[in-house]
Parts: C-alpha cells; structure tokens; sequence
C-alpha cells in the first residue's frame, strides 16, 4: 500500500509551496471546531437544566456557535481546496495571507460584537432584527457584526479572484475547466482534475453568494444608522437565505477536494474527471444557488413557483452527490485494499455522513412536511449530519493526512479510539435531533419545557462524547504537527 | 404525520449507511465488476423517476391550503416582541379556520401545537406582510401558539393560548 502512495505523493511534493500557511489554517480551525463545539455543548446542557445560562447569554453563544461553525467550516475548507489546487496551479502566497489576516480581522469583529457588545441576533441577522434587539444590544454591537462578515466576505472574494484568474490563466476558460469539453464529447489533451471542476464551480457560485450578501449587510448596516431607511424584510430574508445557503454548502463542496485528491493515494486508483462527474458538478453549480428556496417555505407571501422549485431542487440536488459521489467512493473503496488509518477512515465517513444527511435535508423540502418540521430540532439534526459527520470530518481527514508518516500505516489504538467515540456521538446526538423534531420541540430555544428534558439530556452526553472525540483529534493533530515539524 | 417522517427518514439512513458500511468491509474483497457503470446510470434514472412520483403526489394539491372554503371563520393574529395577540380565544372545532398572520416588528413564526406539544401547522410572520394558512381543528381542547422563528432575548417566552370549543351540531 505504502508504494501507491509514494507513487502519488512524489510527483506532488514540488508542487505543494503553501503546506505551512494551510497547517496553520487547519490547527487554528481544529482548535475554533473544539471550542464552538463546548459552546455547543453548554446550550444542550442549559436546555437540560444541568447547568443555568442566562437567556441573553445563550443566545449570545447560539450567534457565536452558528457564525463560528459557519464560518470555520469555510475557512478549513478554503484551506483544503487551496492546497489542492496547488498542485495544478500557481497561487500567490500574499493572497492566502491576506484571506487569513481578513478573516481573523472579521472574527475579532463579531467576538467583540458578540461577547462585549451583547450581539445575539444569530447568524442569520434576519433584518431588521439586529436593530430591534428590545435592549438587549446596541445597533453599535450589531454594526460591528454585520461588518465582520463584511471583513470576511472581502477576504473570501479575493480569494476566489485569484483562484478564478489561475484556473482561467491555466486552462483557458471557466468553462473549460468546468469541464464543458467532457460533456459535450469535445477532444481535450488535457482535462481539468476533479479539483479543479470543483473548484470552478465554487468560484462561481460563491463569489455571487458573497456579493448578494455584501448586498444585504450593506442595507442592513445603512438601516443600523439611518433607522428610517427601510428595506423589504421578504426581499432581505431571500439574499440572506442565498448568502448564508450557498456560503455553508460550498465549504463542503470545497472540503471535498480532500477526498478526490487523498483517496487515490490509498487506493492506487486516479480519481479522474469523466462525463458523469462534469455534468454532476455543473448541476451543482446551478441546484446550489436555486435550492435555498426551501428556508422560505413557511413564507407563503412568495411566489409559488418558486416554493415548488425549493422542493425540487431539494430533492434532485441529492442526485449528483448520492448517485456521483457517494457512488464513486463505494467503487473507489471496493476491492482496492485500502489500509484503514485515521485520514481515510473520515475521508470515507465524510462522504458517508453527507450524504446520509442529505436524506433527512430532502424530506424536510417537502412543503407538506415542512408545514410540522420547519424550524424544530429536525432542522439542526439534518444539517448537523452533513457537517459534523461531513465537512468537519473531511477537514479532520484533511489534517490526519497532513502529518501521516511517510508510510501508511494501519491506524493505532488511540486513532481509533478517537474516531469510534467521534463517530458515536455524532451519530447519537443528530438521531436526537431528528426525534426531538419528530416531537415537535422548536429549534433556539434558550428554555425547554420538562416533556422535552429527556431529548436535551441524552442529546447531552452524546455531544459530551463529540467533544471528546475532536479533543482527541485535534489535540493528536497538533502533536504529530510539532514532531513533523521539530 | 411526524412519525412517519421520522421512520421513513430513519429508514433511508440506516439503508445508505449500511451500503457505506459494506463497501468498507469489501475493500479487501474483490474490485468492483464491469458492470459498476451501468448500476450508477440505473441509481440515476431510479432516482429521477422516484422524485417525479413524489413531487408530482406531494404538490398535487398546494400543500399550504391558502384557499380558504367561503364559510371559513377568520381569526387574527399579531406578534411583536415578545407576545402573540389572538383576537378570537374560542374557536369551534369542525370549522375551517383562516388565520390571517402579522408582525409589529420583526420576523416571528406561527406554530399551533396541540395539547400533547405536537405541532400541528405553522406559518411565517413577515413584516410588512399579511401572511395566510388555513387549518380546521377536530378536537375541542386548549392549542397553544409557539414563536418557531428566533426572534431575540425572549424567543421561548412567546407563547400565547386559545380554546377550541366543541363546534355546533
């Protein structure tokens, strides 16, 4: 096995110049995980009535949890595509530092907005909301929020401008790399790897997501001065919904990489573009930006028309990432003798997890389903699947490859320790979350009632178990970083 | 309804993870045949004519009922931060009800929960906007109006109550 992948890894090495940028992203995104996940844990333990927050002060960490998660969940997967697609392109090292500074700049931002502002709008600032906070925060603390994004979306558009200039520098058009020549059957010496499809279809659609989110902060932060500038909250919440959709999604869409790239090394098999994955990711790159339809369909003043394509496009963008995918990883692991170590073992998980938490994601697009589901616990339960047992674990995967010895070898007892107790307590405390909407129990409640007190506790100690399982992790990551490094 | 949700879902889960599983446990098994091409365009067109069955069932008829029967009794509700106002507390069960839905401040949503905590409808309150659903209660009983959209400090205390009375003969 060890042969395969210095087989693969060798024709790379030259061609990785960023490794120690993209480290420093992953331990500082590792260590953001852990902490957003205890944040994440003392609002389970609230709701259990195990330990007492202050209303105020839970809402403040449900913005923190939700924006942090968002927002890392972007940053490790920004890194990973980065690093990626160094092995095909020239990126400018300047560009990538500044990305981090911004984004560090932005994070600073919205701590301070959150924890000496008072912020507590969520991460979704559903206008006007972050200014009408009945007291609880000045339009001041909302402004520095909102200007956080701001921050953040500037560094993530002049990374995607360089990532968008290099693909097009290197293989000639955005279609090109695409893969349009695939689909249409065109002669092509030299095809675009599936890193690169994937990252041309992510320059794409989340370059328009950030900037129609530039749109709405921009409204927003005029209204936080000018309170007499009203905007259309319908019109407000459909640009929120398309930022904030397109945004998470593309963090796994870009986290991906990580398996295209990784799992050949195990399997001696090349992951190579065909006909099949173009079409799927240029599907992507449509259902992506057309999906997020299915957030307003409890908002009935909307077009119906639109609902309807909501429920769809829910449905048939399960397509390409079950029947693609997910697919090709059955057919990549099947009979390739794979050795199971940490780094493949979540590489496969995540795509496992992802795609399981899509099922949950479809059903709940349905209008009729939605009208018993929407905004109860069924909502975290499904897209905590897809990223806790998806991105999060790709990112994981990413950072045990990254300090894997030079040989492959079969995973040790704390490695497996580690991903048994990762993989037991995500998959206990999102089936929680699918029983606790099942009942009925509303989703950012800071107060439950007693009938729902069991589901909070056993959601609990399930999640007790997920941040041990990271801590693990996260903690090995960073060691075997210090080793490889000394 | 939830139930079955749930175990439908539950089921597709368990299904795609034990596939996942098995292909795990087949890595050292023998590499997939020939025909593994094939199987992906038939999960395709499965899985394409599978949701045309679905959506064409599910939105054969508009799902959120917004055409209310002209008999239908009118009730309106308003929400602000942190209250919800009914301005009808006893309504007759058997008798379609159209709700007519508005904020004074920000976005709130609308879930009516039964007594057993179950959530029987709900609809979002947008400002700005009147927004309508209509739902006919069939047991007389006390229903409770639950904020399902966050809405600020005070989100879970915004719960109000209201009667369903036996309807008339």
């Amino acid at each position: 096995m060890s042969t395969a992948s210095e087989n693969f890894t060798s024709g790379y090495a030259a061609a990785e110049p960023q490794t120690g940028a993209v480290k420093l992203t992953m331990i500082l995104s590792g260590a953001v995980f852990a902490l957003m996940m205890v944040l994440g844990l003392a609002m389970r333990a609230a709701q259990s009535q195990w330990i007492g927050l202050d209303p105020d002060l839970f809402y403040q960490i449900l913005t923190a949890h939700g924006a942090g998660m968002v927002g890392t969940a972007a940053l490790s997967g920004a890194a990973i595509m980065w690093y990626f697609c160094g092995r095909y392109l020239v990126l400018g090292a300047a560009i990538f530092w500044a990305f981090l500074g911004l984004f560090l700049l932005g994070v600073a931002l919205i701590l301070g907005a959150i924890f000496i502002g008072g912020y507590g709008g969520a991460w979704t600032f559903l206008f006007p909301l972050p200014a009408l906070s009945g007291g609880a925060w000045e339009a001041s603390a909302a402004a520095a929020f909102m200007l956080g994004y701001t921050v953040i979306g500037v560094g993530f558009l002049l990374y995607y401008l360089e990532l968008g200039r290099r693909i097009h520098a290197r293989y000639g058009s955005l279609a090109r790399a695409l893969g349009w020549n695939l689909i249409l059957g065109r002669e092509d010496n030299d095809p675009p790897p599936p890193a690169i499809v994937a990252a041309a279809a992510v320059t794409i659609f989340n370059s328009i997501g950030i900037i129609l989110g530039a749109a709405v902060l921009a409204a927003s932060l005029v209204h936080l001065l000018v309170p007499g500038f009203e905007v259309d909250a319908l019109l407000a919440k459909n640009l929120i919904y398309f930022f904030g959709h397109v945004f998470i999604n593309a963090s796994i869409y870009m986290a991906v990489t990580a398996v295209y790239e990784i799992l050949p090394e195990y399997t001696g098999r090349p992951w190579t573009s065909n006909r099949v994955f173009a079409i799927a990711w240029n599907a992507v790159l449509i259902f992506v930006m057309a999906v997020y339809w299915h957030h307003l369909l409890q908002d009935v003043a909307m077009p119906p028309w639109m609902l309807v394509v909501g429920q769809l496009v829910s449905y048939f963008s399960g397509i390409p990432l079950i029947a693609v995918t997910a697919f090709s990883t059955f057919l990549y692991v099947r009979g390739s003798k794979m050795t199971w170590d940490l780094a493949s073992a979540l590489l496969v998980l995540s795509v496992a997890g992802w795609s399981v938490g899509s099922i949950p994601a479809s059903i709940d697009g349905m209008i009729s389903v939605n009208k018993v589901m929407h905004n109860t616990m069924w909502v975290p339960g499904h897209f905590h699947t897809y990223l806790l047992l998806g991105e999060v674990a790709m990112a994981f995967g990413f950072m045990a490859w990254l300090v894997r010895g030079r040989t492959i070898a079969r995973m040790g007892g704390l490695d497996r320790a580690a991903f048994a107790t990762y993989l037991a307590g995500a998959a206990g405390f999102v089936t929680v979350f699918l029983f606790s909407g099942a009942a009925s129990i509303p989703r950012r409640w800071a107060v439950h009632y007693e009938e729902w007190l069991a589901h909070d506790r056993i959601g609990t100690l399930f999640s007790l178990l997920v941040v041990l399982g990271t801590l693990i992790i996260v903690l090995r990551f960073a060691a075997r970083l210090r080793r490889s490094q000394g | 309804m939830q139930p079955v949700v749930l175990l439908i879902s539950l089921v597709l889960m368990a299904a795609l993870s034990a596939a996942f599983w098995l292909a795990a446990r087949a890595a050292h098994g023998p590499a997939p045949g020939p025909g593994a091409n094939g199987k992906r365009t038939g999960l395709i067109w499965a899985m394409t004519i599978l949701g045309v069955l679905v959506s064409a069932g599910s939105l054969r008829q508009w799902p959120h009922a917004l055409a209310a029967p002209g008999d239908a009794l009118e009730v309106n509700v308003s929400g602000g931060q942190w209250w919800w106002d009914i301005d009808t507390t006893e309504i007759p069960a058997g008798t379609p009800v159209l709700f007519n839905v508005t904020t004074e401040d920000v976005t709130h949503g609308m879930g009516i929960y039964d007594s057993n905590l179950t959530l029987l409808t709900q609809v979002q309150a947008i400002p700005g906007y009147t927004t309508r659903i209509t739902y006919t209660f069939e047991e007389p009983g006390s229903y409770r109006i639950l904020c399902m959209e966050f809405c600020g400090v005070a989100h879970h205390d915004m719960v109000n109550e209201f009667e369903v009375v036996a309807g008339e003969e």
